[in-house]
């Protein structure tokens, strides 16, 4: 069993952000853009498909520990409460 | 809790008989069930479809008896994955769901697998039409209008899915046009029918009684605002409204903020936000603050709040989310029009 590594979250996190919002060039986003507002322009649809996809796929459910969604500054931040907070999962097959 | 929605059966439930052992001609609605539904869909309850069926069967049944499904699940798999994918598919709560369907195997299967759902037989169906179940107590121009404005959801739906740009880029061309205005004593009905209805985008959790709000929208010191929103493909009506109250000490306080789920990811919340800040700011006010229960369903209102930049201080179950009205103000999303309503009436002005 290992914890989840920052990168690889941040790129899993980069793949929900452009499904979420139907713009592909979130593929590529950078660590630091604010994720609402004028950087990603999270809203509540989106904030919420991509908060769902989190608690499914690491088992952190952000809105239930993070009273101001703090965790939602930029994609490192997220990342890093991630890391913090999930579970350990099962390390991958050789 | 009333039902929201009514999933049928067709085959011998909601059609007089078996879609495919009907040969060239299908048969026709059940008199009874659709004397049912219709009488439902005028207490704003909407319809969907789980059939063991091909998707054609849906269209021949929406063709036959003149109601709009909101969402039709038809396929060979379980009833209860279907009853779970309409619930998803129209965010709403298993609860406020009821499923006929004249099988007792398949009734059964349902009240296993999802137990919160009423489950009837179509002889229960006919009966429960007087049940307070199906009464929900206000049915406004929105209530009746349901059906119609989930079958727009569902052509908006398509096509955004058909539209090879971004969800901004198709919302750009959809027209939304946001209206904000002064409640009037006509929209207490539906104000008080979002107040029951809405979780999702709910401040307080807790119904507002029609006579309640009637005193706020005639009170001095409160301001009773409505949302309405439109775009290409439909009216969706009064889909939002707030209560705000201005304080001595330069807070105005939202002591009620409510939006139909119908209206999210269209910038209408984003939009509701953005006027607050600036009529608050307009009237003299240093902060706003927005007291917001806590609670797994309302996390789409607090990803709004956060967005347009709201803090609260931990270590209540009713949080009060403020912000500071100097400095940048969150902006309405570029998508949206903004009509202000008509003017304020009476001398005292706001």
């Amino acid at each position: 069993m290992s914890a989840p590594q920052a990168p690889d979250v941040a790129a899993e996190l980069r793949e929900i952000l452009a499904r979420a919002t139907g713009r592909d060039e979130l593929l590529g986003v950078s660590e630091q853009t604010p994720l609402f507002g004028d950087g990603v322009g999270l809203d509540s649809l989106t904030g919420t498909l991509l908060l769902r996809e989190v608690h499914r796929r690491f088992g952190v459910d952000v809105a239930a520990e993070d009273l101001n969604l703090d965790a939602l500054a930029t994609l490192a931040t997220l990342a890093a409460f991630i890391t913090e907070h999930a579970p350990a999962r099962p390390a991958p097959g050789p | 809790m009333t039902v929201k929605c009514v999933i049928w059966d067709l085959d011998n439930t909601l059609l007089a008989g078996v879609y495919l052992e009907s040969g060239s001609q299908p048969p026709p609605p059940e008199p009874v069930m659709l004397g049912a539904a219709a009488t439902l869909r005028g207490r704003g309850i909407i319809h969907a479809i789980a059939s063991r069926n091909p998707p054609e069967a849906a269209d021949y049944a929406a063709q036959a008896t003149g109601l709009d499904f909101a969402a039709a699940e038809c396929g060979w798999d379980r009833k209860s994955d279907a009853v779970r994918r309409i619930i998803a598919d129209l965010d709403l709560s298993p609860d406020a769901m009821a499923f006929v369907d004249d099988d007792p195997y398949e009734r059964a299967e349902v009240s296993f697998e999802v137990p919160q759902v009423l489950v009837l037989s179509p002889e229960d169906m006919a009966e429960a039409v007087g049940w307070p179940e199906f009464s929900p107590p206000a049915v406004t121009a929105e209530a009746r209008r349901r059906g119609e404005m989930y079958a727009e959801r569902r052509r908006r739906e398509r096509e955004a899915r058909a539209f090879a740009g971004s969800r901004d880029e198709f919302l750009r061309t959809c027209g939304t046009e946001v209206t904000i205005a002064p409640a009037a004593a006509a929209d207490a009905p539906r104000l008080h029918e979002l107040s029951v209805r809405t979780h999702q985008f709910n401040t307080s959790g807790e119904p507002v009684a029609e006579a309640e709000l009637h005193r706020l929208i005639g009170s001095a010191e409160h301001q009773v605002t409505t949302v309405r929103l439109r775009d290409k493909f439909g009216d969706d009506g009064l889909v939002g409204g707030c209560v705000t109250r201005a304080g001595q000490d330069g807070t105005w306080t939202v002591t009620l903020l409510m939006m139909s789920c119908r209206a999210m990811g269209r910038g209408v919340i984003e939009a509701l936000l953005a006027w607050l800040t600036g009529s608050a700011a307009r009237g003299g006010a240093r902060a706003l603050a927005v007291p917001c229960l806590i609670s797994p369903r309302n996390v789409p209102l607090r990803l709004a709040l956060a967005a347009a930049g709201f803090r609260a201080v931990d270590g209540s179950p009713t949080p009060v989310f403020s912000r500071p009205l100097s400095g940048p103000r969150p902006e309405v999303p570029g998508w949206v029009t903004v009509r202000p309503g008509p003017p304020e009436p009476g001398p005292a002005g706001r």
